[in-house]
């Protein structure tokens, strides 16, 4: 099926009668961002660095890697601006409808690699601190996540290149359309540190963006900050930006890529902006950071934003549109 | 009856053997992978066993072997199938627990270059099978069986009428290093359910399965999918919950619409770990109830190893095969079984003539990620 029919046939039926997933929070982790409108100016070389104790306390945090702490931090500035959590009651629903994904490249390469390199000089495992053991796992910080906000709903992590921030959200919304959850938590991070920084070839964006989607049915009058249409893949820039629907109408706003390297031009009216531009190194957290800088530009009165992630040198290229929210319609 | 989707061709490889049929021969027979430790230099460990694939061209250490596994697999499910070896448009869902993590180390130890775009599995698949729309999940040991939940909602949707499930390992040395510095006194055999178990010991591999909404109009099938569920314990980064087991088994069951008394064979995730073991021992006691009798019950990590991300749909295809077959392989080192698994009837022969048609396949990872499928077999 090629992704145009995909998109016929998700217009067409909805799982369990749902017809639209809605973004209704987004939280950051990085140096110098309050809001999302504050991720368009780069990295603030006066900001301080993200302190994750002051934002989650000390407890709890001693053995976490550098990733973990920053998606915590985002995670909950996510919850808590979506409605989903507050510090008295904690978490407004219930917890096994709330599905956690998290998408990662550079995520956990710190932990694995220095185990490695720590037994290769010492020529055993003696100075290996069994500590270290559920960081080697790459989905600890997804984990992690659930843990800390005991979010028991399916959990999931993404570590799928490019396209992964794209693609995780993807996954949310098949699990809010088939019914397995009706909450999700999706965060991207990526760690600055120097192992990161060697695989990845230069500064990493060291810092977090989660992004809270629901069923348009389970938001209980949440505020909605934007809709989110069908994630879209394919081989083909051209073919993952029409299939998405991001030709349909005249979009003004294009989330490009990270490094933004494209030569073709499938939206040549929209203004580009690639998110990751002063930040370094996104990977996996792009195409979360380009949703949150799609609700920033919803509120400012674009009507709506195509995001695209990945290029011709990638696996593969995945686009979305995200609207501004309809009018809620006139109930008695 | 509920709905269920076909398993239209089946694919793995493992230290049992190439293919899913010559792992069954061996793992019905009793035959191990178990072989003194190649990828790694030995006297840097206690430890000196591995379920290692045996692939003696790639020793000492190269990089993708993880992602050379998973495309032997998908390989063999696409042409068990009797489908081109072209995946164009076709998703393709891998579990994982370590992607390339491997390959990350090589490159910490300076033997490699860096190379982004393979830690994940979609640039190879990309360049074999024409694959673009593919997607790599880091789920821990449940991971293949996450990534079928996602098939069946795909499918369910109207999505799509064929995806492509698989999961893949290879042992990466910073996760063997640390077992090894926790298991002091390292376990000679994996022991499933045995009292005496002392821990694990890691396999690798790869499986993968080719998934319909319909058969194909040969009408061919290995099996039906009849439900998957899973959930987050959301409680301990390595221990499970009980509790959230026995959740997630009962909305499984529930999912395919069956009883306990209707499950024939159980497909046990038995890492022969103390923790694992004794709770997903108690969560089936707990399902099951008096029915706990009823099905037979066999751990096949006590000859592949934990291969991991793999070893769901490891766990799966073997399943399908039992019933095919009628034949059941054995839990091996099994002498005295843990007491909240004493009433369990968990094979340690070979079990032939029980006449299954109905298993359940168990996956647990690190961090309470919880998975479990019923599948319905052909004979």
């Amino acid at each position: 099926m090629t992704a145009v029919q995909e998109r016929a046939e998700q217009d067409g039926s909805g799982q369990d009668g749902v017809r639209q997933v809605v973004v209704t929070g987004v939280g950051f982790a990085l140096p110098g961002v309050d809001e999302p409108g504050d991720v368009e100016r780069g990295r603030d070389a006066a900001a301080d660095a993200v302190d994750p104790a002051a934002h989650l306390g000390k407890k709890g945090l001693r053995y976490k890697d550098h990733a973990t702490r920053l998606a915590l931090v985002a995670a909950k500035d996510a919850l808590v601006r979506s409605g989903l959590w507050d510090e008295t009651n904690g978490l407004a629903v219930d917890p096994r409808d709330v599905a956690v994904l998290a998408s990662s490249n550079l995520g956990n390469l710190d932990s694995v690699a220095e185990v490695a390199a720590l037994i290769g000089r010492e020529g055993g495992t003696r100075l290996v601190s069994p500590i270290a053991t559920p960081n080697l796992s790459s989905n600890v910080v997804c984990a992690d996540i659930a843990i800390r906000f005991g979010l028991r709903g399916p959990n999931m992590m993404v570590c799928n290149g490019a396209t992964s921030g794209l693609d995780a959200l993807r996954w949310a919304a098949t699990w809010l359309r088939s019914g397995r959850a009706r909450h999700a938590l999706v965060v991207g991070v990526e760690p600055d540190n120097d192992v990161s920084r060697a695989f990845a070839g230069g500064q990493v964006l060291d810092g977090a963006v989660a992004v809270v989607v629901e069923r348009d049915d389970s938001t209980a009058g949440r505020t909605v900050l934007g809709e989110l249409g069908p994630v879209t893949r394919s081989g083909r820039l051209d073919q993952s930006v029409t299939a998405a629907g991001g030709t349909d109408d005249a979009s003004r706003v294009w989330l490009v890529p990270e490094g933004d390297g494209m030569s073709s031009v499938v939206l040549p009216e929209a203004e580009r902006v690639d998110v990751s531009r002063g930040w370094g190194r996104t990977s996996g957290a792009h195409g979360l950071l380009q949703i949150a800088v799609g609700t920033a530009r919803l509120a400012t009165g674009t009507s709506s934003v195509v995001a695209t992630c990945g290029g011709p040198a990638d696996d593969a290229i995945a686009s979305v549109v995200l609207r501004a929210p309809r009018s809620e319609p006139c109930q008695a | 009856m509920s709905k269920r989707w076909a398993i239209a061709g089946v694919g793995a490889l493992s230290s049992v053997g190439r293919t899913a049929e010559e792992m069954f021969d061996n793992l019905c027979a009793g035959r191990t992978g178990l072989r003194t430790l190649r990828g790694f230099t030995a006297e840097w460990y206690t430890a000196q066993h591995l379920h290692e694939i045996d692939d003696l061209d790639a020793y000492p250490d190269v990089e993708g072997r993880a992602t050379r596994f998973l495309l032997d697999a998908i390989g063999q499910a696409l042409a068990d199938a009797g489908m081109p070896q072209d995946l164009a448009g076709v998703p393709v869902l891998i579990g994982t627990g370590l992607r390339e993590l491997r390959s990350v180390e090589l490159w910490a130890r300076g033997q490699t270059k860096p190379d982004e775009r393979r830690l994940h599995f979609g640039t190879a698949l990309r360049e074999r099978f024409g694959a673009d729309d593919t997607h790599t999940f880091s789920n821990a040991c449940s991971a293949s069986l996450y990534a079928l939940s996602l098939a069946v909602d795909l499918l369910d949707s109207g999505e799509h009428d064929t995806v492509v499930v698989a999961g893949t390992d290879s042992i990466t040395e910073s996760m063997f290093g640390v077992l090894d510095r926790l298991q002091s006194v390292p376990p000679e055999r994996l022991r499933p359910f045995d009292v005496n178990r002392k821990g694990t010991i890691l396999g690798e591999g790869a499986s993968a399965i080719v998934l319909r909404r319909e058969p194909a109009e040969s009408g061919r099938v290995r099996g039906w999918l009849r439900g998957v569920a899973i959930n987050c314990d959301a409680f301990h980064a390595t221990a499970p919950e009980p509790g959230s087991i026995a959740e997630v088994i009962r909305s499984a069951h529930s999912a395919a619409a069956v009883r306990p008394d209707q499950v024939d064979l159980v497909l046990l995730h038995g890492t022969g770990t103390m923790a694992n073991d004794t709770g997903e021992a108690t969560a089936m006691a707990e399902v099951f109830g008096t029915e706990v009798k009823h099905p037979v019950m066999t751990a096949m990590k006590s000859m592949t190893g934990h291969t991991s991300g793999a070893s769901g749909l490891h766990s799966l295809i073997m399943a399908l095969t039992s019933i095919a077959q009628d034949r059941v392989s054995p839990t091996l080192h099994l002498e005295d079984q843990i007491p909240v698994a004493a009433d369990f009837r968990i094979a340690t022969r070979e079990h032939l003539g029980e006449g299954p048609v109905v298993a359940q396949v168990n996956g647990f990872g690190f961090g309470g990620v919880n998975a479990v499928a019923i599948v319905e077999g052909t004979r």
